[in-house]
């Protein structure tokens, strides 16, 4: 009997695979290896990034589910709640002790019910609605309250990055 | 590139070597040629650490096999740390530094790589999904051969220290041990990952067993560095380099001691405060423990807020964060009554109770010393003023039989009432807050305060917990538990009429001091409980409405009482005797929202037990502090102040009404 993270890792891995949610691949990128997941996000439909499928990576703890996985987009990402490297802000991923913004709520954050589905699931939805409060990408923020297309144009062109079509 | 720079290595050695034979002819000059030549000897070191180098990689081969690219980081992290350790230690041992002292600590530098290595790798077997035969062989006897090197080399150690007084070998002894205390760690590590993998079903208890090896072995470590610290201050300087390990041990110890706390903590609540979820219940849920995904056969447990978890995933759960996973209910906050408070979450009440009973476990005292005391100072004096009892008893049975107390006014005043049942408190209050110094009543200022609230009128007590009710969630059994209320209420409302009586007796009978009548006063009283009963009955009384809000925002007065009571205990007569007398009020109506809660759950579920312990808590904060406060002022109370402080109470129950929204578990939890 294996240990109980890896045995969650592989519980949410075949729910992923019998029941996937609409526009969200996810898997381990070995099965050597159950954490360290990499993920393929569709870009919502009616919002910038239509059209768009971003590769994430996904880092699980050992103690997972106790503890949050880290996620980080491998592609290049242009997004209020993105870092400049990738990584993602949103408060499902903050365990409850910190809070590196401020302003989350605790029911927001880390509990062990929550899963790589909700995870993903958050992930497009930030996508679709951006948290300007939060200032993971400062620019990006202030572009996106102020200069909408703007904003809406540099997510077009990532879009076709993505896709590996020439902008 | 590694192979480039071993074979330009290589190509070097040869070359000095060539060189020294191509001058010299003879073996003996040849090497003597070379030792002489600074440029030379340079070269054949750096052969040497390419050599053991390589022999390093053989044997990662044979124990290892391949790294993963984690291992080969986390190494080539903590190497590099520990090679600048060892130059600073070089700078402690400056007067001996030859080639020999540098093969030492390359050897050590050697060992220890290894060790993170292993660690590295038994760590990994709990998250690898196969593992052969293989890796257990290489496990084991890597293990094997690194305590038995670290064990030697620490002998050697020791015994030339012993021989040679203390030389560099004391910093070789004290990372020998260090690396052996790291070898039984993983060791044991190993034996406990290995053995849960033979079973099929996950072993329980071995995040247990992992976090007390973790606890021991970080002592130990602790120990050691703190003892070298020391005796490397006196001989030689401050060792500076082993300060970054020493910081990380400590702070390692520190967290496995927190965790062996926070995880008894867990194990005890989990085993006295929450019970195990029935067969049914989990036939009702979807029976997975939504933490781990898995099914629940056995060994789950229901926490307050009705989700279902196994007792293992839940106790790893609460060593980190003491919240419901699911509905985030921080479960210390409500310790004692939490068993009941939720699965009908009434909060208005059944929120205040909770509060209450964790403001009462805030502050543990010890009840088995506490007990007796109670029970001398209430057996010598309560027998007189019988209607004392009932308010508590009734909802505090455990505790007033434990004491042994006659209580049976209880069951005398209610007159009619039909007395309703009330589950035993479990046997162990394990938390009463006030120290038991405070605890000897005179009887009467405790009573006295029962006399004030006005007796909540029960229509208009009912419309608005009704209203309360359906603000806090559509419950079936609302109206049964609106009848039980009511009833409730009434008995209460008799006790306290009772209580009342009897007060005003005593009272009287004190102010005629110089007239010492004893007897007469217990008989007086007697008779005219009944009379007072209805008296109280029909005084005007402030709303229903505000009695009700009073039992929310009880917590909050009861604390702000307290407060007074400390602020002002000189002004005998008046300042202190007025926050006992809201206190009382607050017991009352306290009192009156844990019963009906506890009895509403005794219909429903199967967690009346701790619900009743929490009553208990309440009300027995609520005597001790009454006793502490008025036993100051028992001296010398009068009748006029008692209408004056009805006054003030009246008012003060208005004042409350006006802030009384059901906002309930916040409020109450926010106060303590």
């Amino acid at each position: 009997m294996a240990g109980s993270a890896l045995r969650r890792l592989m519980a949410e891995y075949k729910q992923l695979t019998l029941d996937p949610p609409e526009g969200i691949v996810a898997g381990p990128v070995s099965e050597d290896n159950f954490f360290e997941w990499e993920a393929l996000i569709a870009g919502p439909e009616g919002t910038c990034f239509e059209g768009g499928v971003f590769p994430a990576r996904l880092l699980f703890p050992p103690d997972y589910p106790l503890s949050p996985p880290k996620m980080k987009f491998t592609c290049d990402m242009f997004h209020p709640n993105i870092f400049a490297d990738g990584r993602v802000c949103i408060s499902i991923l903050h365990a409850p002790g910190d809070d590196p913004m401020g302003y989350e709520l605790s029911a927001e954050r880390w509990s062990p019910v929550q899963s790589v589905e909700k995870i993903l699931l958050s992930v497009v939805s930030m996508l679709a609605e951006p948290n300007a409060e939060s200032g993971a990408n400062v620019d990006a923020a202030i572009m996106w309250r102020e200069r909408r297309e703007e904003f809406n144009e540099i997510a077009k062109r990532l879009v076709r990055k993505t896709l590996g079509i020439p902008s | 590139m590694q192979i480039l720079l071993s074979s330009v290595c290589l190509a070097l050695t040869s070359i000095v070597i060539g060189n020294a034979y191509y001058q010299k002819k003879q073996f003996y000059p040849a090497v003597v040629y070379i030792t002489k030549s600074n440029a030379s000897m340079a070269v054949i070191y750096i052969q040497f650490f390419v050599i053991v180098f390589m022999f390093g990689k053989l044997l990662r081969k044979i124990f290892l096999g391949t790294l993963r690219a984690a291992e080969f980081e986390h190494l080539l992290e903590r190497f590099w740390y520990a090679l600048t350790e060892t130059c600073l230690a070089f700078t402690v041992f400056r007067d001996d530094f030859n080639p020999r002292f540098v093969a030492l600590f390359t050897v050590l530098l050697f060992l220890k790589s290894f060790h993170w290595l292993a660690e590295e790798r038994v760590d990994f077997m709990e998250r690898s999904p196969v593992l052969g035969w293989l890796f257990h062989i290489r496990v084991a006897s890597l293990l094997g051969v690194l305590g038995i090197l670290d064990y030697f080399l620490l002998m050697h150690a020791y015994n030339s220290t012993l021989v040679r007084g203390p030389t560099v070998q004391l910093v070789f002894g004290f990372e020998y041990a260090i690396l052996l205390t790291v070898v039984a760690s993983t060791a044991i590590k190993y034996v406990l990952h290995a053995a849960e993998m033979r079973t099929d079903v996950p072993w329980e208890n071995k995040a247990v067993f992992l976090l007390y090896t973790e606890l021991v072995i970080g002592l130990i470590k602790v120990i050691l560095y703190v003892l070298f610290v020391f005796i490397m201050a006196k001989i030689y300087a401050l060792p500076m380099f082993v300060f970054r390990p020493m910081f990380f041990t400590i702070r390692n110890f520190k967290k496995a001691l927190i965790d062996v706390i926070m995880s008894r903590r867990a194990i005890r609540n989990m085993n006295t405060l929450y019970p195990d979820a029935t067969p049914e219940e989990l036939r009702l849920s979807d029976n997975i423990c939504i933490i781990c995904r898995e099914d629940m056969i056995n060994h789950s447990k229901k926490l307050p807020c009705g989700h279902i978890f196994h007792t293992t995933c839940l106790r790893s759960w609460f060593q980190r964060q003491q919240t419901c996973p699911t509905c985030r209910l921080n479960i210390l906050r409500t310790p004692n009554a939490n068993s009941t408070a939720i699965p009908r979450p009434e909060e208005g009440v059944g929120g205040g109770a909770a509060g209450q009973g964790a403001a009462a476990a805030a502050t543990p005292a010890p009840v088995a010393a506490a007990a007796p005391i109670r029970n001398q100072a209430n057996g010598a004096e309560i027998p007189r003023v019988d209607g004392a009892a009932p308010p508590n008893a009734a909802s505090v049975p455990g505790l007033f039989e434990n004491m042994g107390i006659g209580n049976a006014g209880s069951n005398n005043l209610p007159g009619g009432l039909p007395s309703i049942p009330t589950t035993a408190a479990p046997p162990n209050f394990p938390t009463l807050p006030l120290p038991p110094p405070f605890m000897i009543p005179p009887p009467f200022p405790f009573i006295a305060p029962y006399a004030v609230p006005p007796p909540p009128m029960p229509s208009d007590l009912s419309t608005l917990s009704d209203e309360e009710l359906k603000l806090l969630e559509g419950n079936e059994r609302r109206n049964v538990e609106e009848r039980i209320k009511l009833l409730r209420n009434i008995e209460l409302m008799l006790n306290a009429a009772g209580i009342l009586m009897n007060n005003y007796q005593i009272i009287t009978a004190r102010l005629q001091t110089t007239v010492p009548l004893p007897t007469e006063t217990v008989a007086s009283s007697n008779n005219t409980t009944n009379n007072t009963i209805n008296n109280t009955n029909e005084r005007p009384s402030t709303s229903a409405a505000a009695a009700a809000a009073l039992a929310e925002n009880q917590l909050h007065t009861s604390g702000t009482s307290n407060v007074a009571s400390v602020a002002k205990p000189t002004v005998l007569t008046e300042s202190s005797t007025h926050p006992p007398l809201q206190k009382h009020g607050d017991v009352t109506i306290e009192d009156l929202g844990g019963e009906e809660h506890e009895y509403g759950v005794t219909q429903g579920g199967d967690a009346a037990q701790v619900s009743a312990s929490s009553s208990v808590h309440t009300s027995g904060i609520e005597i001790c502090t009454d006793d502490k406060t008025t036993s100051v002022t028992a001296e010398q109370p009068e009748n006029t102040e008692l209408s004056e402080l009805r006054k003030r109470r009246l008012k003060f129950l208005e004042e409350n009404s006006k802030m009384s929204t059901p906002t309930t578990t916040t409020e109450n939890t926010s106060s303590d």
